[in-house]
């Protein structure tokens, strides 16, 4: 129930693809929880976001990982 | 707007809204009314003014003073003005010696019965029975003063604002009117017959004892002094007003402060206030002592640490000690370091100013409002639907509409004013479906027709709205033809294809919100089928973690069945504070520039770099709760807070505080010493909404104005305290008057383009959009098309039903969720310093008779409230407007603790706080929690810490 930040940030972008599950497919998912991260969330969320994935030890959602995977290779592209 | 004391007039009975003339001759004048106008009224419009008592024109006529009597041709009698028609051709004579005699025949049983203590009266020299005496030119009292009379009736003092002079009273009914017909409480009646007749509050009990919810309709109503303030009993009759716009809640009533060189005396309802025509509620009409409270702040004041004593100081000294602490930290942890918060108690002005200072002087977007932890749900789902982030129509609106949906909000408590206009509308025969765990008082509406509850479990909204809309769908109750016109296709049949689908049907949503599914059918049948229907709904809708799906929900549930676009419909978000519309309006979020423009909008941008003259960041700032999160983190070490309690109003105390206890800096702005306050190392005074001129916007997105009553107590109105800051930090901000601010606005923000103080004081108020294309603004949106997308077509969106976390077990058995009472506002800080804690002087914990019963608890009780966040202390009221399993507090009083045991979970897309679900335990006690022992501890400290500096300063002056 109650997160570290960190926690609270994958759970966050795991509650955003869960509330767009029927959006369409694992794609169009991934897609509408790109835009919504890409559009509210600050730099420091995106950076703790990426360094989740990076550790490996954080559970995603099917599409939140391919977004926190396309964030990322973006950030170092 | 200043004017001399000069009350508006009073036609004496209502408008006619007929369309069709009629001419008739009075007193040899020819006049042209609306049909079904009163001779009374046709009179006054040309200016002849017949004598009256009983009628006033917020009133149904009712005849029975007769001070009114005229004579009309070829009609037998003297017939009562105020409630005799109009008729073509009719000849109407309102002075000649047979009336005038009559008349003075009335006054002269009327006045026989009444003190002649005019001269010590407090309604002395405004008071209609002794202007009405003078009219009738009554001379004499032939039948003397020694008979049976009503002069040793006694005084009712029992209400804390006004007294109920027995002895005074003419017995015209015009406060049991009032009562019934403009706040629809019936709490007033004529108790006995003929010469015991009198005025009852209830079944003979006091006032305060009484279903009076103090609104004020009865006081205003009142032509004698029987029912007057207690403020102009103290002080006497007001000499000059100013129109000014209430700072409570998001009705924004305009009030008529009525003073004494700068002492208000009374804050009266303006009849032409374009939200409450005429009408109040007990906080804005009586509950403005707070604005000269002894706990007001003064004088700036500093310290180094939070365990120190405040040092006052200049402000001078204070603006320079916070921006050397803000530019040394930014120094030192960089740019990102520092944020703020802007306030939705603020003026737009002001908000405007502190989130520009935020963007353009701290040079970041770490700008959030307390809009965050109530309406964001709204922004966001009405703007992916909508396309605007805002209701959709005006107050007004509600009396065309047919029927009323109402989904977590309880307007009679916390949108008095508008939650009476609702209830006239369910008089004359609107159906109301309520969506709420509670029963709340509108359901209790007298004379409410039909009237259907939907008690669902907290935290279903979603799947409730859904199946609403599958009935709609499914059995053929959509308005296909403005679907095709108004929505997208894509998005519609994908919506459909969801909708459609079996699980979202009322028999299959049952087990998850325990409504039955023939109950939710039939309510869906009702709403869809109504001519005109309209959604209300509040921060029972928001502040869950599915608040901005609830929102869409809404939106498709109003595009479905075509109601959206003209009178009588729409969406309609009940804003909580005075100016939440406002505070999101100008840019607040960190995601959006004023206007609701995104900052990573590069065309946008570049306007407000070029008027700003600084480069903005295109990235989303930090919101609240990440502000917390990276000052627990040490990223994050200064924040200016204006105007708002955040320590007192977010969720999960504990964990606030030990975000603001960790800041290096905390500059709040603020008129009491609040709770944030007590963690911060700058307090700057605040000024009340009475001490600065601005504007404010309503839910209905109506802009009004704030005009300065009284100069701030302090010295400064909050802008020009930004303003001190901006300069300080060596960012240029020159303005000499907010309507030099508000130009800046409409030149930077498209919708507000073309208002302006001048045309807001030359119509009163303007709603938003104000544009070239809506130059006298826009009472009702989305007419023609919707701000989104390239065809203005409304966006239906998809609105999956996922349950929150937030969920009971053995454990934490019961949810609790969270409001607001009529008499407190918000965390209390205004409220708690009236007399409004006549009525609420603590918080206390509901629950349903069969859950207090298995616990062993009776009212009274001291009950321990325990969540998985923290554990606080109420006292329990046992009561069946519960449903069992659910248990509801509210949050006025900051000893309360209520948000110790909210928790962490928020709405997946704003992060809106989950403050209506919350799985607890309840069990007797018998002392305060830890957290509560705690809060006293500082509570005394940090007063000890403010007197400390204001005996230092007057040992040093």
């Amino acid at each position: 129930m109650f997160h570290t930040e960190e926690e609270s940030i994958v759970t966050m972008i795991n509650q955003i693809a869960q509330n767009n599950v029927s959006a369409g497919s694992e794609s169009e998912v991934a897609d509408m929880v790109e835009n919504h991260i890409v559009k509210f969330w600050s730099r420091r969320m995106k950076k703790i976001l990426a360094e989740q994935l990076a550790s490996g030890t954080a559970e995603f959602e099917p599409a939140a990982l391919v977004v926190a995977q396309r964030l990322s290779a973006k950030a170092s592209a | 707007m200043l004017q001399h004391f000069d009350p508006n007039k009073d036609y004496g009975t209502p408008a006619s809204l007929s369309e069709k003339m009629v001419t008739l001759e009075i007193d040899g004048v020819e006049v042209t009314v609306p049909e079904g106008t009163s001779v009374m009224r046709a009179a006054a419009m040309y200016d002849i003014n017949i004598p009256k008592l009983c009628a006033s024109d917020n009133l149904e006529a009712y005849g029975s003073c007769r001070i009114c009597a005229v004579q009309i041709e070829g009609r037998r009698g003297t017939p009562a003005s105020c409630t005799t028609p109009v008729d073509a051709g009719m000849k109407v004579s309102t002075q000649n010696d047979k009336l005038a005699k009559l008349r003075r025949n009335i006054m002269e049983l009327y006045i026989s019965d009444h003190p002649l203590d005019c001269l010590t009266c407090p309604a002395n020299g405004d008071c209609e029975l002794q202007d009405t005496a003078g009219e009738v030119g009554l001379r004499e009292v032939r039948y003397g003063f020694e008979g049976n009379n009503h002069l040793d009736a006694e005084k009712d003092q029992s209400n804390p604002y006004f007294t109920f002079d027995a002895s005074k009273c003419i017995v015209c009914s015009r406060c049991v009117r009032a009562c019934s017909e403009v706040q629809g409480t019936f709490a007033l009646t004529i108790d006995g017959r003929g010469f015991d007749s009198k005025v009852a509050a209830g079944q003979d009990e006091q006032f305060l004892d009484s279903e009076c919810v103090s609104c004020g309709a009865c006081v205003q109503a009142c032509p004698t002094a029987t029912l007057m303030e207690n403020s102009v009993i103290d002080m006497g009759t007001p000499e000059h007003s100013i129109t000014t716009t209430c700072a409570y809640c998001g009705v924004g009533c305009s009030f008529n402060a009525e003073m004494k060189g700068d002492q208000l005396v009374r804050m009266v309802p303006a009849k032409d206030g374009d939200a409450n025509h005429g009408h109040s509620c007990v906080k804005g009409r009586f509950a403005f002592g707070y604005a000269t409270h002894k706990d007001r702040i003064k004088a700036p004041m500093i310290r180094d640490s939070i365990d120190q004593p405040w040092k006052e100081v200049s402000w001078e000294e204070a603006i320079g000690f916070a921006a050397k602490r803000l530019k040394d930290i930014q120094a030192q942890y960089g740019r990102e370091s520092i944020g703020g918060i802007t306030s939705s108690r603020c003026t737009n002005e002001e908000t405007y100013l502190v989130q520009k200072l935020i963007r353009a002087a701290f040079g970041n977007n770490n700008t959030d409002t307390c809009a965050r932890v109530c309406h964001s749900p709204t922004g966001y789902g009405l703007k992916q639907t909508l396309g605007e982030s805002a209701g959709t129509q005006t107050f007004d609106s509600v009396m065309f509409s047919d029927c009323i949906l109402v989904i977590g909000a309880n307007p009679t408590d916390a949108h008095p004013v508008f939650g009476s206009l609702m209830r006239r509308r369910l008089r004359e025969g609107a159906s109301l479906i309520v969506t709420d765990p509670r029963e709340i008082d509108l359901l209790n509406t007298p004379h409410l027709g039909d009237a259907t509850h939907l008690p669902l479990r907290p935290g279903t909204n979603v799947a409730m709205v859904n199946a609403l809309a599958h009935v709609v769908v499914t059995e053929g109750y959509e308005d296909k033809e403005f679907i095709a016109a108004r929505c997208e296709g894509d998005a519609y049949a994908k919506w459909r294809e969801f909708i459609i689908d079996e699980r979202h049907a009322p028999e299959n949503v049952e087990a998850i919100t325990g409504v039955s599914a023939e109950k939710v059918r039939e309510a869906a049948r009702k709403f869809a089928t109504a001519k005109n229907a309209s959604i209300y709904y509040g921060l029972g809708v928001t502040e869950h973690s599915q608040g901005s799906t609830t929102v869409m929900g809404i939106a498709n549930l109003a595009l479905a069945t075509g109601n959206m676009g003209r009178e009588g419909v729409g969406v309609n978000p009940l804003r909580g504070q005075n100016n939440v519309q406002g505070s999101c309006d100008m840019g607040s979020f960190p995601h959006e520039l004023p206007g609701y423009q995104h900052v990573s909008d590069a065309v946008a941008r570049a306007r407000f770099e070029k008027v700003w003259g600084v480069e903005l960041d295109d990235e989303p700032g930090l919101r609240i709760p990440n502000m917390f999160d990276a000052a627990l983190s040490g990223e994050f070490r200064a924040m200016y807070v204006q105007g708002e309690d955040i320590a007192q109003s977010d969720p999960n105390t504990q964990h606030v505080e030990a975000a603001l206890a960790a800041l290096d800096c905390l500059i709040v702005q603020d008129i009491f010493l609040n709770e944030t306050a007590k963690f911060a190392h700058v307090l700057l005074p605040g000024s009340t909404f009475l001490e600065k001129n601005g504007t404010f916007t309503n839910a209905e997105r109506r802009i009004n104005r704030v005009r300065k009553v009284m100069a701030p107590i302090a010295g400064k109105e909050d802008w020009e305290v930004t303003v001190d800051l901006a300069n300080a930090l060596g960012y240029p901000m020159n303005y000499s008057h907010p309507s030099e601010i508000m130009d800046e606005i409409a030149q930077l923000t498209p919708s507000f383009a073309n208002v302006s103080y001048a045309k807001l004081d030359e119509h009163g108020s303007l709603q938003w959009p104000c544009n070239d294309e809506f130059p006298m603004g826009s009472p009702i949106m989305h007419t023609e098309s919707f701000p989104i997308g390239d065809e203005g077509k409304a966006q239906f969106a998809v609105t999956e039903f996922v349950p929150t976390t937030e969920r009971a077990n053995s454990r934490f058995p019961l949810l609790l969720t969270t409001g607001r009472i009529l008499s407190q506002y918000n965390v209390g800080a205004q409220t708690r310093r009236t007399e409004n804690q006549a009525w609420h002087d603590e918080d206390i914990l509901e629950l349903h008779p069969h859950d207090a019963e298995e616990r062993g608890i009776k009212t009274g009780d001291w009950l321990g409230i325990t969540s998985r966040a923290g554990q606080t202390v109420l006292r329990a009221k046992v009561s069946e407007r519960m449903q069992p399993g659910v248990v509801y507090t509210t949050f006025h009083h900051p000893g309360s603790g209520a948000n110790v045991i909210t928790t962490n979970n928020s709405d997946w897309a704003t992060n809106c706080p989950e403050y209506k679900v919350t799985a607890v335990q309840v069990e007797k006690v018998s002392q305060p929690s830890e957290w509560q022992k705690n809060f006293q501890d500082n509570h005394e400290r940090q007063n000890e810490f403010l007197r400390g500096s204001a005996s230092t300063h007057s040992a040093v002056k």
